[in-house]
Order: structure tokens, then C-alpha cells, then sequence
């Protein structure tokens, strides 16, 4: 009795922890959970049936500047895909019959510090929420797309910044950041209330004066320091905390203005969810002068470390390197690279320590890995309980950076210096999609791709791992082993993120597929002839067939 | 654009011109994501080693790209810059796509200066647009081409003494914010923005920023006249010092005005 007890006990643990944890029918939010794991526990589509997937249904958006780079939701059976110029559409996920669509009125006048691009949006209490290209949030009717409020959060023309990423709601606030950091800018974070759009909280990710960590900037620099928010953070509901990854210090190349730590720029920040208190910050990289932001996507786990169970944040930075904190203390516990390619840096201390920094030099060319573009991109990898191994991609690339002496205008660029794309030193550039122990970094397996991988990855109880290539090709790989299971040509590079669901009882995966971005812009320096590669942006939704109707109730 | 192309013709002739333009395009066109060390391509497209038309590249160096990231440099480059760096963009037509020269070194470049303001104005001005006050005058008037206009067009306080400016700015304004009331319970300070295709928008003054709201009719019990809204929570931390340089600037700006304010003249003692 008593051991049947403590089963259904520890049953009903894991069963709540895993609900929280994974997505099932629906995929409702821009990480699939609040835990950013990408991870569905659908199983219908698995390791031995995948490569019988067929196309279901395509939605062509009609929107392809700048890459589609979203990341589709779907709520009870509707999707909701956004595009560049934001432009949101509301789908049957089973049809891909259009219910609605929004298109926002987007200024004529945007200038060089805007991206038309658009990365997702969130949906909460009969709302769809999303930021804009000229620096709103707006909050639409989830059943009609009409809008119900509107709110400036900064002039994107004095702030040089606007909204890309999907907003993250969270107990009835819509959390959102801001780009911007590489202008002239003082980022933060800020909260609306779901309902009224007014304002909650803000949170400064350069401390003012009088705050601690002021002390961290020189002089007047803190006022154009950038610290963008640019990506979706994450929540942990039993701590009632907002983690949140932290963008580079402008000037991107040029730190003789801001001498200091910069804080809280490439940190990862933990915030109380409802007052936007700062609980604790870990600075992975004190006095950035590479542009290597720690804004991606914060994946909450509990695993063991050393025998005892942690609660930690897994943050892979734009250097190339993971970062593994204690989520309630702040605490270093590891961290590990995610490409071969990293001279910046030597390596890491056992306290998480920066060895022996590389640094640019003003006026004066010189020859560091990886390039701007990153040791990884924003595009986001996925944990799955099953493996219990995470699964990101990574770049290997370099530059020749010069640094430039540079004075800040506000909201205008402040990158403080130029680069060239090189070849790495150990033979040919290219991309990598990786299973890793995420606290040790200890590799599994490797999928070697030609490119850089520029899509989100997808994990499922079925033991499949999705990506997709700049080449066009949406793929299927074996979680445990890598191989090469399936894969679909969808006539367009890969940008976004896949994702998964189900209606009516049948599994179904999404894809957007639509070259483009920023770094995609700049392959061609690598590579010349991606600068052919054809732009696009429809959305791709594959399930496996429907059996054949030949047995009786199906037919009705 | 015939006096364009006879610029055009003069700035060709002149091979102090071209190096400008090099120094020009490494400093705005080569940043960050954009046209890249010598026209590489970023994000922006490849200039180096492709032909363009000239009186192209001077429309969209110019005018820019509608709808793109292409920017328009007519205000931010003088027209003999933009010149230059056009003659530069052609020069590279015959480099090699994928072979750029080493960046030059970036050098400031002179701007004619127009008349400048007075140091008081200039300091009005900054604090007029400080976004990183939790709240500021910019972000709900718009002035000099700046800022987003929600509330009034304060040009028209020309003619006013710094004195009446600020009872302006202190006083209730009833005649202009109303009281929505809505059916979900909630009420809030509102300007009426619209009211069209059978809909209500309105602009929610309760926290800064505003917010506009769509309402149908049906959502809305009343809008009342006469809210006692007031700046009053947006002004903390604004002294009389401040506010003189407020009034300085709002002065010079709508009637050229740079006579000084001082801190006595704002009535605030």
C-alpha cells in the first residue's frame, strides 16, 4: 500500500513537471513551454515512421523581405504565423485554411536601424500579442485579428530600435524587449498589462545613476551603452522568476568610452516576474568588445550536477560558448563550447572566467574566431528529457575586425568598427548541428552541414530532431544517433523554427521556409553564391499519411 | 537633376572628391550589417564589382528605399558627400567581388554648423527627448520633426510668457481629457482619437506611455468630459532649473526665440 502510494505520488509528480515542461496538442507559446525546452512529447511521428512524412498543407504568406523568421503558435487548432512588416495570420492547423489576418500598418520610413523581420507572437486570454517593426506591442482579438491596443513603448526613430522577437506573457503580463544594440541606445525590458496594454514594470539593463552597477560605465556612457533584450526569455513558475539573456555593449568594437564591466550587458538576468525586481545577474561577458551578446534563449532544467539535482539556466552566447547558472542563485556551475573555432577567448576558469581576451585593436586589422555572426545565431536549440542531451547548432567562421574610434549620436549606429569575414584556421567554414550533455558539454554525435545552420531546432518523444539548412532542405535526424532519417525540399532557405502539434488526434510538423536576415546577408562574403539563393516564405506542415479508408467507421 | 549630373561631372574631376568617399562610405555604409568593407555585402546587397547607374545610386543614396533598410542620407550627408560616396560606390564597379581593399582608418569629417542654439536650449532639448527617464515630454509631443504627437502642438505656445508655459503645462486639462468608462468596470483618463467605421479609439492616459485602445461602442458605457488628469506624475523630479530650460527650448523652437529663462520667470517659487 504504502509503495503504491509513494508511486502514484512520484507518477503525479513527474506528470506535472513534464506538463509544464513539454508541449502536447498545442505548441502555445514562442519556446513551445515557459522552460524553452522545444520539446514535444508527441510520438505519433517517431524514429521508425518519419520518413513516410508527407506534405499536409503549405501557407504562402506573400511577405518575403528579410527572411521568414518566425516562429508559428498554435492554439487549440488555430496557428498563428507571423511575417516581416508584421503581418499576422490565424490558420486552421489542420487545413491551413486562412481565419484571419492583421496586417499591420507599418511606417514607410524605416530606416537603417530597423529589420522588417519578425520572429513570433504570443498568445494569452483571448489575445494574440506581437512587437513591431517600429517599436509597438499590439494586442489583437485571438478569434477576430481585430486590434485592441496599441502602445509606442520608444520612437524608434530617436531610439534606433524596434521589436523582433515574440513577446513572452506571463500571469497577465506581456513581456517584451527592444533591439538596439548596436545604436546608440539604453536598453531594457519592459511589462504591459494583458488587457489594458498599460504599463507594469520596466527594468534598465544599464543601471542609471545612483543604482548599483552604475559604476560599471564611464562617464556619459551608459546613456548609449545598447544591453538590447532582443530575443524571448523564459519563466520559471515555481520561483516566479523571468529569465532574461542581455545583448551586447555599444560600440560593438570600440570600448574606450566604457571602461568598465558594462553591466548588465551580455548577462543573463533573473527578474521577479511581478515587479521587474532584478534577483540576481551573471555576466558572462564583462566588457564586451566583440558584439558577443548573451540574448539568446534561456532553457530552464533541473539535472544532476555531481550527484545533487539543480535547478539551472542553459544560456549558449553569441561567443560560442554555454553557460550552465544555479537559476535560483546566480551561481557558475559550467560551461562549454559550442564551436571549434573561438579564439577570443582561450577558454573558461573553472569560476567561468574570460582566459586571455583577444580584443580588436583600433585602427588596426586582426584576425578573431568566430565572426559577428556568431559561434552560434539566435536561432534556437532544444532539450529532450528522453536523451537528456541538448541539441544546438554551431558556426565556424572568423574576421579580420578593425576597430574605430567612434562617438555616440543617439539611436543613430554605434558599432565602433568593421569586419571581413574569413575562413577559419582549420580548414573550411561551415555549420554543425550537435547533442550535448548540456552540463558537462561532453559531444554525442555531430551533423556536419556545408552552411551555417540558421533554423531553430526541434526535439520530440519520438526521438526525432528537425532542423532545416540555408540550402532548402528541412530535415529529420535521429535523436540518439544523428543519422539522417528524412528530409523535404522546401525551395527556400531555412530561417525559423519548427515546430510541432496535434488536431483531431494527428500529429502534424511546421516549418517556415524563407532565406534571409541579417546574417544571412553576410554568407555571401563566405560563400559568393549564396547570394543567388532565393528568398521566400511559406509555411510547410507535414504529418504522415492518413491510413486508407477502406475500413469501415473511417469512412463515415 | 540637371544640377545633379553638372555636380556630378564637377566632383568627378576632383580626386580629393573620391577619397572622401571612401572615408564616407566606411563610415555610414560599411557598418555593422550593412554594405561591408568596401561594398562585401552584409545585409544590404554587394556594391563592389556591379554596375549601377549614377543617377540610381543618387536616388536611393539620397532618397533610400521605402519599406527597406535602405535609409535616406539627404539631411544626414551634405549633397557633396553624398556625391562622394556615389563616385566611390561607381569606382568599385570593376574591383573583384570578393577581394576588398583593408579598411581605411575613419576620420571625422567637418559639418558645417548652422546657428547654434544656446547651451540653455541645448539642455532643454536633451531633456525634452531623455528616454532614459521613465517619462518624457517627447514621447507624447512631437516637436522640431521629433517625438510622437499625442498631446497638443506645443508650437503653438510662441507667443506665451515662460509664466503662462508653465501654468500651461501645470494646469487640469478638462477641455481636452475626458473619462472613459468602461463596461468591464474600468475607467481612465482619455483623449478621443476616432471614431470610424463603428469603432472608438481612444488614447489611455493612465501610465506613460499611452496607450491607444479600440473599443466597439458596445464596450464603452460613457465618455465623460473633464477628467482631473494632469502632468503632475510625469514632472517629478523636475525643478524649476529644468523647467526654465524646458521653456527655453519650446520657445526657440516654435517662435526662434533664444532669449535665456530663468528659473524666477517660470513663476515656480
Amino acid at each position: 500500500m504504502r509503495s503504491t502510494f509513494s508511486t502514484l505520488w512520484l507518477a503525479a509528480f513527474i506528470c506535472c513537471i513534464e506538463v509544464f515542461a513539454q508541449t502536447a496538442e498545442d505548441w502555445p507559446s514562442y519556446g513551445g513551454t515557459p522552460n524553452a525546452w522545444r520539446y514535444s512529447n508527441l510520438d505519433q511521428i517517431n524514429s521508425g515512421n518519419v520518413n513516410q512524412l508527407v506534405a499536409a498543407w503549405a501557407f504562402q504568406t506573400g511577405v518575403a523581405d528579410g527572411g521568414f523568421q518566425t516562429t508559428p503558435i498554435v492554439v487549440d487548432g488555430v496557428m498563428y504565423i507571423s511575417t516581416s512588416w508584421n503581418r499576422v495570420f490565424a490558420v486552421d492547423a489542420e487545413t491551413g485554411r486562412e481565419i484571419w489576418h492583421y496586417f499591420y500598418p507599418a511606417p514607410r520610413e524605416i530606416g537603417i536601424g530597423s529589420s522588417p523581420w519578425n520572429r513570433g507572437v504570443a498568445a494569452a486570454g483571448g489575445r494574440i500579442f506581437m512587437g513591431t517593426v517600429d517599436n509597438h506591442v499590439v494586442a489583437l482579438d485571438q478569434k477576430t485579428g481585430r486590434e485592441l491596443w496599441n502602445v509606442t513603448v520608444e520612437d524608434f526613430r530617436q531610439c534606433g530600435c524596434n521589436i523582433t522577437a515574440a513577446p513572452l506573457v506571463v500571469k497577465g503580463k506581456v513581456i517584451t524587449g527592444v533591439t538596439g544594440g548596436d545604436s546608440a541606445h539604453r536598453g531594457y525590458l519592459t511589462a504591459f498589462d494583458a488587457v489594458t496594454g498599460r504599463r507594469l514594470w520596466r527594468f534598465w539593463t544599464i543601471p542609471g545613476p545612483g543604482e548599483p552597477g552604475h559604476e560599471t560605465w564611464e562617464g556619459d556612457s551608459w546613456r548609449f551603452g545598447g544591453g538590447s533584450t532582443w530575443m524571448t526569455g523564459s519563466y520559471d513558475a515555481d520561483l516566479n522568476v523571468v529569465y532574461w539573456g542581455v545583448g551586447n555593449p555599444a560600440a560593438d568594437f570600440y570600448g574606450d568610452q566604457r571602461h568598465g564591466d558594462n553591466l548588465y550587458t551580455d548577462s543573463i538576468i533573473a527578474l521577479d516576474a511581478d515587479t521587474g525586481n532584478l534577483k540576481w545577474h551573471y555576466q558572462e561577458v564583462p566588457h564586451d568588445v566583440w558584439d558577443f551578446d548573451a540574448a539568446y534563449e534561456c532553457v530552464l532544467l533541473d539535472l544532476a550536477v555531481r550527484g545533487q539535482v539543480r535547478k539551472v539556466v542553459l544560456n549558449v552566447n553569441k561567443g560560442g560558448y554555454a553557460f550552465v547558472v544555479d537559476r535560483i542563485t546566480g551561481e557558475f556551475i559550467s560551461g562549454w563550447p559550442v564551436a571549434r573555432n573561438l579564439t577570443w577567448i582561450k577558454g573558461l576558469d573553472d569560476r567561468g572566467r574570460l582566459l586571455d581576451r583577444n580584443e580588436p585593436q583600433v585602427d588596426k586589422s586582426k584576425f578573431i574566431c568566430p565572426s559577428i555572426g556568431g559561434g552560434r545565431s539566435w536561432n534556437q536549440g532544444t532539450f529532450s528529457p528522453r536523451t537528456g542531451w541538448f541539441y544546438t547548432t554551431g558556426i565556424e567562421w572568423c574576421q579580420d575586425v578593425t576597430a574605430h574610434k567612434e562617438d555616440a549620436k543617439e539611436g543613430k549606429d554605434f558599432f565602433g568598427g568593421v569586419f571581413r569575414l574569413r575562413p577559419p584556421p582549420d580548414g573550411n567554414p561551415g555549420g554543425h548541428l550537435d547533442a550535448y550533455d548540456p552540463i558537462t558539454g561532453k559531444k554525442f554525435w555531430t551533423y556536419a552541414s556545408k552552411y551555417p545552420l540558421l533554423a531553430s531546432v526541434l526535439a520530440t518523444a519520438g526521438d526525432v530532431v528537425f532542423t532545416g539548412d540555408p540550402q532548402g532542405q528541412f530535415f529529420a535526424l535521429h535523436a540518439k544517433t544523428g543519422e539522417k532519417l528524412w528530409d523535404f525540399q522546401t525551395g527556400s532557405g531555412n530561417r525559423g523554427s519548427p515546430i510541432t502539434y496535434s488536431v483531431k488526434g494527428r500529429q502534424y510538423v511546421a516549418t517556415p521556409s524563407g532565406w534571409g536576415s541579417a546574417v544571412a546577408g553576410v554568407l555571401p562574403q563566405l560563400w559568393p553564391e549564396t547570394e543567388t539563393f532565393r528568398g521566400g516564405s511559406t509555411l510547410y506542415v507535414f504529418a504522415l499519411p492518413r491510413p486508407p479508408a477502406s475500413s469501415g467507421s473511417a469512412a463515415k | 537633376m540637371i544640377a545633379w549630373v553638372l555636380l556630378l561631372a564637377q566632383s568627378a574631376a576632383n580626386p580629393a572628391g573620391m577619397s572622401a568617399g571612401e572615408r564616407i562610405f566606411a563610415q555610414n555604409c560599411s557598418v555593422g550589417y550593412c554594405h561591408g568593407i568596401a561594398g562585401a555585402a552584409g545585409r544590404g546587397p554587394r556594391l563592389r564589382g556591379r554596375t549601377f547607374e549614377e543617377g540610381y545610386l543618387l536616388r536611393v543614396t539620397r532618397d533610400g528605399i521605402p519599406r527597406s533598410a535602405m535609409p535616406a542620407w539627404k539631411g544626414r550627408l551634405s549633397d557633396q558627400e553624398i556625391l562622394a560616396v556615389v563616385q566611390y560606390i561607381v569606382s568599385l564597379r570593376d574591383a573583384a567581388p570578393g577581394d576588398p581593399a583593408p579598411a581605411p582608418a575613419a576620420e571625422i569629417i567637418s559639418t558645417a554648423t548652422a546657428q547654434a542654439p544656446t547651451t540653455q536650449i541645448q539642455r532643454g532639448a536633451a531633456l525634452f527627448f531623455d528616454s532614459t527617464r521613465d517619462a518624457y515630454c517627447g514621447a507624447c509631443h512631437a516637436l522640431d520633426g521629433r517625438g510622437i504627437a499625442v498631446g497638443p502642438d506645443l508650437t503653438k505656445l510662441a507667443n506665451e510668457t515662460p509664466r503662462e508655459i508653465v501654468a500651461a503645462v501645470e494646469k487640469r486639462q478638462p477641455e481636452r481629457v475626458a473619462t472613459a468608462h468602461i463596461k468591464d468596470g474600468d475607467s481612465f483618463p482619455a483623449l478621443v482619437v476616432s471614431r470610424e467605421s463603428g469603432m472608438v479609439r481612444l488614447l489611455d492616459l493612465t501610465t506613460f506611455p499611452p496607450v491607444l485602445r479600440t473599443l466597439e461602442p458596445a464596450e464603452i458605457e460613457s465618455i465623460a468630459p473633464r477628467a482631473e488628469w494632469t502632468h503632475e506624475t510625469f514632472l517629478k523630479g523636475i525643478g524649476p532649473g529644468q523647467m526654465a530650460d524646458l521653456v527655453s527650448y519650446i520657445r526657440w523652437i516654435a517662435a526662434g526665440d533664444s532669449r535665456p529663462v530663468s528659473a524666477a520667470d517660470t513663476g515656480l517659487f
